[in-house]
């Protein structure tokens, strides 16, 4: 942590993030408006006194409809990375601990790989019908894979070193083995990687919701919104850009920080930047 | 700023369009008219396809025996110059056009007339609008020049039907050689215009049917004036903006509704409005769903809905807002109906729904006996139909009513339309007459689709039957009033807008015209010149 904190722009990136995980959590309280409220009058009205991002195409103030789809993005983020992490870490651990399952898991997860996130959205949309629901699973399912490979790679270094064969001789059983020693060894290389993936999947849930998969009206979500402004790009630009920006600068956020995570938690970094 | 503005439009403009394929970038090719859309269809057999897209094209390559002229309501002569009915309404006779040739160079006949109408009405043709041509009886050539068109029960509307792309006279041999690949690898039509090509999803081209003189009189010119014709598909409306800016093409009627006030005023491009141009929208109910089978419940929700901040907001004006059924300049509207068609009123929508017993509940929806006033609303996604329904919901919630939506890709969009899994569903739809735009939406037996309402009523399907045989137009008119005013009071949809009809040209094409007929902005394209 202090290593992190040392590192400037690893430290805004952070705050960047804790503030966008704050306003999302706030959003019922500090937004001015109900996201659904509408006054077609005020529609595609620019930034200015009143309404300081300006108004969308339905009229509804575009400050209030931010902070509300930062908090859906960030929601489909968090439960995408979150689900599809533990099922993939799960599946990692497992492949490294169990030689015998090693192969069917790891070729099965190659399997996944070869699908496009977009691949499965538009199917479990085609199923479940689109809305968060089918972004979130489809999300889930594609970090899956990752984040097993990852799990795999960083447990199957750990599976040959001495406290391993140490903790077994201690008696220790395969559960403990996994949960008490390969886990916490494991989770710099996840950490970090989950950071990283967070930024991705925000992206890849701006996609499909940009594709009409994601969020339906009048569910704010920023890459809903900027689907939406796409079409008064000329005539209204704001009601396309100030989303686009919001997924910029999160994203952005969470490179960073990742980035920032692996240097200040190798023990060889020097704790600099190339 | 503004230069920021314009700099931000541009970087996401770069982000989020799609790169245009090599044929957008080229320059409208000398005499040859490039008329864009956003849209092509499956495939361009007239008794086949029932897309707007596909009659564009039918409409210059193909002629049907009657035309419509521009007030929407009268027809005129097109391959047949004249035509009686009989006292009891069940026999047509039409006279035919002798100098009529198709683009092979063979003369067109009435045996051409009988065959193109029997193959349509033929059940293994599979027309999905076989209705159109009436309950045919028999079909017969009297001469080369006289066809008699004879039918089992009277059908007071088939002049009118005949005008549409649908009964364009086809060609035997070609549709017989062709087989399942007719309208798909060629057409050979007796229309202004010959197939010369068709490349799906990006273009058709035409060339000039020599010796074509035989246009309908409703043009200035009976022969086309341009060489060449290529419909190309744009399918992003913004896109054709540019286009026709720079001169890629030269008309369109698929501009969208924002630019138009801004195109008003720009050098070099024209507009041409059509004002009896019958293209509506509407929320339909599921009468029998639970909530919306309470007619209180769906009057108040037509009372909640501003019809005229939608046309502003969603169609910035290129649409008016609906205060009736029908368009008031169809054949046989009933104004009646329209005096008694509720107003927007928010405020007695509530008062309504409060006396009705539909009280408030703690998340602002109402309920009366247990039941919530909410349900789903089905539509085909589009820019249009999803603005539009974002704010008729936010309309509806205002007076404690739940309207969840859920739009759908079009490709599976008419599949769902067809389930009786939503309470509404929002449509859009063509028509030339009161009596065709009611009969396809409001006899019992057109439930499921497009009945969607599943609108089962004894009356309607009396007077809609009516209306359809009668010989005397004045009972016509009444039976049709008669609906229009049982609708009304039964509020069986939220009619939202009028969309209006405004094609656009660039700054070569001259004499485009908006017509309309079926939806379609470019009608034949026979005054159409081009400057060189």
């Amino acid at each position: 942590m202090k290593r992190l904190l040392r590192d400037p722009i690893g430290t805004a990136a952070a705050l960047v993030l804790l503030a966008a995980v704050a306003l999302a959590l706030l959003a019922p309280f500090i937004a001015p408006t109900d996201p659904a409220d509408n006054d077609l009058s005020l529609a595609m009205q620019p930034p200015g006194a009143g309404l300081p991002l300006g108004a969308d195409d339905q009229g509804r103030d575009l400050v209030t409809r931010v902070l509300f789809g930062l908090r859906l993005t960030l929601l489909v983020g968090a439960v995408s990375v979150g689900a599809g992490g533990a099922i993939g870490v799960a599946l990692g651990l497992v492949a490294a601990f169990q030689r015998r399952l090693d192969a069917p898991v790891m070729r099965s997860m190659d399997v996944l790989l070869s699908f496009p996130a977009i691949l499965f959205g538009l199917a479990l949309a085609g199923i479940l019908g689109p809305g968060v629901p089918a972004v979130t699973v489809a999300l889930s399912i594609a970090t899956v894979p990752l984040m097993a490979r990852i799990a795999r790679a960083a447990a199957g270094v750990e599976m040959g070193r001495d406290y391993i064969e140490a903790a077994r001789a201690t008696g220790a059983g395969n559960a403990r083995l996994i949960l008490r020693h390969l886990l916490p060894n494991c989770a710099t290389a996840l950490l970090v990687f989950a950071t990283l993936r967070f930024g991705q999947v925000i992206l890849l849930g701006a996609a499909l919701s940009f594709l009409g998969l994601g969020a339906q009206a009048p569910a704010a979500e920023l890459g809903a919104m900027a689907s939406q402004g796409r079409n008064f790009l000329f005539f209204a630009p704001h009601i396309a850009v100030i989303p686009c920006a919001v997924i910029v600068v999160v994203v952005l956020a969470c490179n960073v920080l990742g980035d920032s995570l692996r240097d200040a938690l190798d023990p060889q970094s020097t704790g600099r930047r190339p | 700023m503004k230069r920021l503005k314009l700099a931000a439009a541009l970087a996401v403009s770069a982000l989020l369009s799609t790169p245009p394929p090599p044929a957008r970038a080229q320059m409208a090719p000398p005499g040859t008219l490039v008329l864009l859309r956003t849209i092509d269809a499956d495939n361009y057999d007239p008794a086949r396809s029932t897309a707007r897209s596909a009659g564009e094209a039918l409409t210059f390559l193909g002629d049907t025996l009657t035309s419509l002229d521009w007030d929407m309501k009268t027809v005129r002569p097109g391959l047949a110059t004249s035509w009686t009915v009989s006292p009891d309404g069940k026999l047509y006779t039409f006279k035919l056009r002798e100098d009529v040739t198709f683009c092979d160079g063979r003369r067109m006949t009435a045996d051409d007339v009988v065959y193109t109408i029997k193959r349509f009405v033929d059940p293994a043709t599979r027309s999905p609008v076989r209705w159109r041509a009436g309950p045919v009886k028999d079909v017969r050539a009297i001469d080369p020049a006289t066809v008699e068109y004879e039918l089992t029960d009277p059908y007071n509307e088939l002049p009118l039907q005949l005008s549409l792309f649908f009964l364009s006279i086809v060609d035997k041999t070609s549709v017989e050689t062709l087989g399942a690949n007719f309208g798909i690898q060629g057409f050979n039509g007796t229309g202004p215009f010959c197939w010369v090509s068709w490349t799906p999803r990006q273009e058709m081209v035409m060339r000039r049917h020599e010796g074509y003189t035989w246009g309908p009189p409703i043009f200035n010119n009976p022969a086309p004036q341009v060489d060449r014709v290529i419909w190309r598909v744009i399918p992003d409306a913004n896109t054709i903006l540019a286009a026709i800016q720079s001169g890629q093409g030269d008309a369109t009627q698929y501009m969208p509704p924002i630019a138009l006030p801004s195109l008003r005023n720009t050098p070099g491009v024209t507009l041409s409005n059509q004002p009896n141009y019958f293209w509506d929208y509407f929320v339909g109910f599921k009468v029998d769903k639970p909530a919306v089978n309470d007619p209180v419940l769906r009057r108040a929700m037509v009372m909640a809905v501003n019809r005229e901040a939608i046309a502003k907001a969603v169609w910035f004006g290129a649409a008016t807002p609906s205060d009736s059924y029908l368009n008031p300049a169809v054949l046989d509207f009933d104004p009646k109906s329209r005096a008694e068609f509720p107003a927007f009123d928010p405020a007695a929508a509530r008062k309504l729904l409060d006396e009705a017993g539909w009280t408030p509940g703690p998340d602002g929806i109402r309920a009366k006996a247990g039941e919530r006033a909410s349900f789903t609303l089905y539509g085909i996604a589009d820019t249009l139909n999803n603005r539009a329904v974002e704010a008729i919901q936010a309309d509806l919630k205002r007076i404690g009513v739940e309207m969840r939506v859920q739009m759908w890709d079009a490709t599976v969009a008419w599949g769902k339309l067809a389930t009786q899994e939503f309470g509404a569903f929002i449509m859009s739809y063509p028509y030339v007459s009161a009596s065709e735009a009611l009969n396809l939406y409001f006899p019992s037996t057109s439930a499921p689709t497009p009945n969607r309402m599943n609108w089962k009523n004894d009356q309607t399907d009396a007077w809609l039957k009516q209306a359809r045989m009668a010989t005397d137009p004045a009972v016509k008119q009444e039976a049709l009033a008669s609906v229009q005013r049982q609708l009304t009071e039964a509020s069986v949809w939220i009619p939202l807008v009028r969309e209006q009809l405004w094609v656009v040209s660039g700054r070569r094409a001259h004499g485009v015209r908006a017509h309309g007929i079926y939806g379609m902005g470019i009608y034949k394209g026979l005054d159409i010149t081009l400057t060189p």
